[in-house]
């Protein structure tokens, strides 16, 4: 469950990140400010409270649509979604950092080139500019998986049955807290240096064009 | 927009303010000692600190700072020996045990972003020092400590924002900061998107100093790296 | 009773892995040599150099600084300095000038030249900084005590590295290429500097390629070849007709 909630939730930030990163790189100043409010809230704010956001704020909005539809009473968000949802908000404003740093990392020499030889504007990007964001981003996305691994045991307090919700449940049930908490805490161990090995493993792959040094900064 | 509510929304979190900050200044100043601690036994030489040092900071920083703090919260007060300690009036606290597992999670990520300080200090900087004769305490002293925290700079500010963050899952062990006042209100108006309002604005308000403050001091560190101002008239 | 050598080397032996670098290396100078070490690149000079203040810790050998020799232990297997003190006072002593200056980043150019007096010899502040601003006009760059070394052309930085080296007060300057790293135009300032030293009576060992500073400021020439001195002695014998075949060969070189 936690590794489910963390996958949404990284695919939520991705497609986010993306376009905040596209939002701030635009070079519309509208644009570019929103795409920094939302940066800067999402990474200023303590992660707890926008999962109370979303979750609370989400009920409340379903609720109210549901009495639109003639529907009496409160209406939850299920708390997988919220879940995803809140640590996906969160995981964009940094990924979206990272998307926009890889793509300045992308050298405008290469860009140049690439018109240099009658590339057009979308195959420029699609041909040049992704692979190397990609690229670049691989190491970033990597940190962000380990941030959003750990924040969804804050999803816990939405009563969502993940990992840390689950050792909780556990601990309460038997008494044997520091029994419960010391497993859960190295089951999250092995969550993150498992995916820490896969990512490494990725970046070998992504940087084969590259010199050995380079992947190691 | 309802500017009644608003204000008396933001009266209530602005009195949990004191034990937000109370928190983060406590938990910032314990962990960056306590960093600086493991680091010296991670670059200190001797085998067994190193690997204990290395575990550490495997420990903390592999696994989320909710569950360290449920286990010094509710772990150790299941040991009898613990309960009738000598630390037990202190370990019984909340906030106690809040600032306990702030500062041994944050000890982790700073001992690694001062380890990565020290790794980029130029070695014929420290060359050079050892050939006038310097080594051991004065040589970290005068030359490596200086160089070291002028790079660690940048990622040790962020890692105080993230602290400053960490501090709303003390409201998880009933310490009243906050984001547990702003829970509060919450689950008792359903006004959601006003509360987070007044309480976001505090994180954010609150972060801008921290990250002004990193900014000036980092600034008064980096003269050496600045073109070089104009020559002085005589 | 017989001077006592400034500084004194014996049988100085280093391996880098299988490569044996240094194959007994000796030398002495007296007050006021100016020795000027020659050799093609990779002969070992560098690393010679490198092993009479530790910076690297030579497998064999001796180093006597003013009579006192650098007390040495074997310890698992590797021969190391028994006391990090003296190590510490003997540095103290020898003047090291490096080949990539290696100043203090984030000090001022009159920062670096007080720290050693001020930290590692613990003089009085005040005067160490008189005698920086002293040092700093010798060597041509007084006006340039409270720039940053970025803001330093490099033949000015080494001007400082050698500012900051005489201000430990030492027995012996020790030159590790002085020049190499610099642009042929800023040579000659360094140069100058090191030749008006020279000339005061300053004891100087000098790795470097200057074949006009070896054969005019110094009053000996040691040629290293495969780890070992090929030949030594004065500058008119060994430029001269007596000089050894491999010596004539390796300076065939930079006249061509």
């Amino acid at each position: 469950m936690t590794l489910a909630v963390t996958a949404v939730a990284l695919l939520i930030g991705a497609v986010l990140g993306a376009i905040v990163a596209a939002a701030k790189l635009s070079g519309n100043r509208v644009l570019s400010f929103l795409g920094s409010v939302y940066t800067t809230v999402f990474r200023g704010v303590p992660e707890l409270l926008i999962i109370y956001l979303i979750y609370f704020g989400g009920s409340t909005a379903v609720t109210a649509i549901g009495q639109a539809m003639g529907y009496e009473g409160f209406l939850g968000l299920p708390s997988f979604a919220a879940g995803a949802l809140a640590v996906g908000i969160i995981s964009g404003s940094y990924q979206a950092e990272v998307f926009r740093g890889a793509y300045l990392a992308v050298a405008k020499g290469e860009l140049e080139a690439a018109s240099a030889i009658g590339m057009s504007r979308a195959l420029r990007f699609r041909r040049i500019i992704m692979p190397q964001v990609l690229r670049y981003a691989l190491p970033g996305v990597g940190n962000v998986w380990q941030l959003s691994l750990k924040d969804s045991a804050l999803i816990s307090v939405t009563g969502l049955a993940e990992l840390m919700r689950t050792s909780q449940v556990a601990a309460g049930s038997t008494r044997q807290y520091f029994l419960f908490f010391i497993v859960g805490g190295a089951l999250y161990l092995v969550l993150t240096s498992l995916s820490d090995q896969v990512f490494d493993r990725a970046e070998r792959r992504a940087n084969r064009s590259m010199p050995s040094a380079m992947g190691q900064v | 927009m309802d500017i009644a509510f608003l204000s008396s929304t933001m009266v209530t979190l602005l009195k949990a303010l004191p034990v937000t900050l109370a928190l983060f200044a406590l938990s910032v100043t314990i962990g960056c000692v306590l960093a600086l601690v493991i680091v010296w036994m991670r670059v200190g030489g001797n085998r067994y600190l190193a690997a204990f040092a290395k575990g550490y900071i495997f420990v903390f920083r592999g696994s989320p700072l909710l569950i360290q703090m449920f286990l010094v919260f509710y772990g150790l007060a299941q040991f009898d020996f613990i309960r009738n300690g000598p630390l037990w009036p202190l370990l019984r606290e909340p906030f106690v045990c809040a600032v306990l597992s702030l500062a041994l999670c944050t000890g982790g990520y700073s001992a690694e972003i001062f380890r990565g300080g020290i790794r980029s200090v130029p070695p014929r900087e420290i060359e050079a020092a050892r050939a006038i004769g310097m080594s051991g305490f004065l040589l970290v002293r005068r030359i490596i400590a200086p160089i070291a925290l002028r790079y660690a700079l940048p990622a040790y500010s962020t890692e105080v924002v993230l602290m400053m963050k960490s501090t709303s899952l003390a409201s998880l062990v009933t310490v009243w900061e906050v984001t547990g006042v702003a829970q509060r209100l919450i689950s008792h108006t359903y006004r959601t998107m006003e509360v987070f309002l007044c309480a976001a604005v505090i994180y954010l308000v609150l972060n801008f100093i921290v990250l002004q403050a990193m900014a000036l001091l980092e600034h008064v560190l980096s003269r050496h790296l600045r073109a070089a101002p104009p020559a002085a008239k005589v | 009773m017989p001077e006592v050598p400034r500084l004194s080397v014996r049988d100085i032996r280093k391996s880098f892995g299988s490569h044996e670098v240094l194959r007994g290396i000796s030398l002495e100078a007296r007050d006021g040599d100016v020795i000027s070490l020659l050799g093609a690149s990779g002969s070992g000079k560098s690393t010679f150099l490198r092993c009479i203040n530790l910076l690297e810790v030579a497998d064999g050998g001796e180093v006597w600084v003013d009579g006192e020799q650098i007390r040495m232990v074997q310890k698992g297997g590797r021969n190391r300095p028994a006391s990090q003190k003296q190590v510490d006072h003997i540095r103290a002593e020898l003047g090291m000038v490096f080949q990539s200056f290696n100043l203090w980043s984030h000090m001022t150019i009159l920062q670096n030249v007080v720290e050693g007096p001020v930290h590692v010899l613990k003089r009085p502040r005040a005067e160490c900084v008189e005698e920086a601003h002293a040092l700093l006009r010798k060597v041509g760059i007084g006006d340039k005590a409270d720039a940053y070394p970025a803001h330093l052309s490099g033949g000015q930085q080494q001007r400082a590295a050698i500012a900051r080296a005489l201000a430990m007060k030492p027995k012996v300057m020790l030159f590790d290429e002085p020049t190499s790293a610099l642009d042929p135009e800023l040579v000659g300032e360094v140069l100058r500097v090191m030749r008006a030293l020279a000339e005061e009576g300053t004891t100087m060992l000098v790795v470097t390629h200057e074949m006009g500073f070896a054969r005019n400021v110094s009053n000996r020439v040691a040629f290293m070849r495969e780890g070992l001195v090929d030949s030594m002695g004065p500058p008119q014998e060994m430029f001269g007709a007596g000089a050894s075949p491999a010596f004539r060969q390796f300076i065939g070189h930079f006249q061509a």
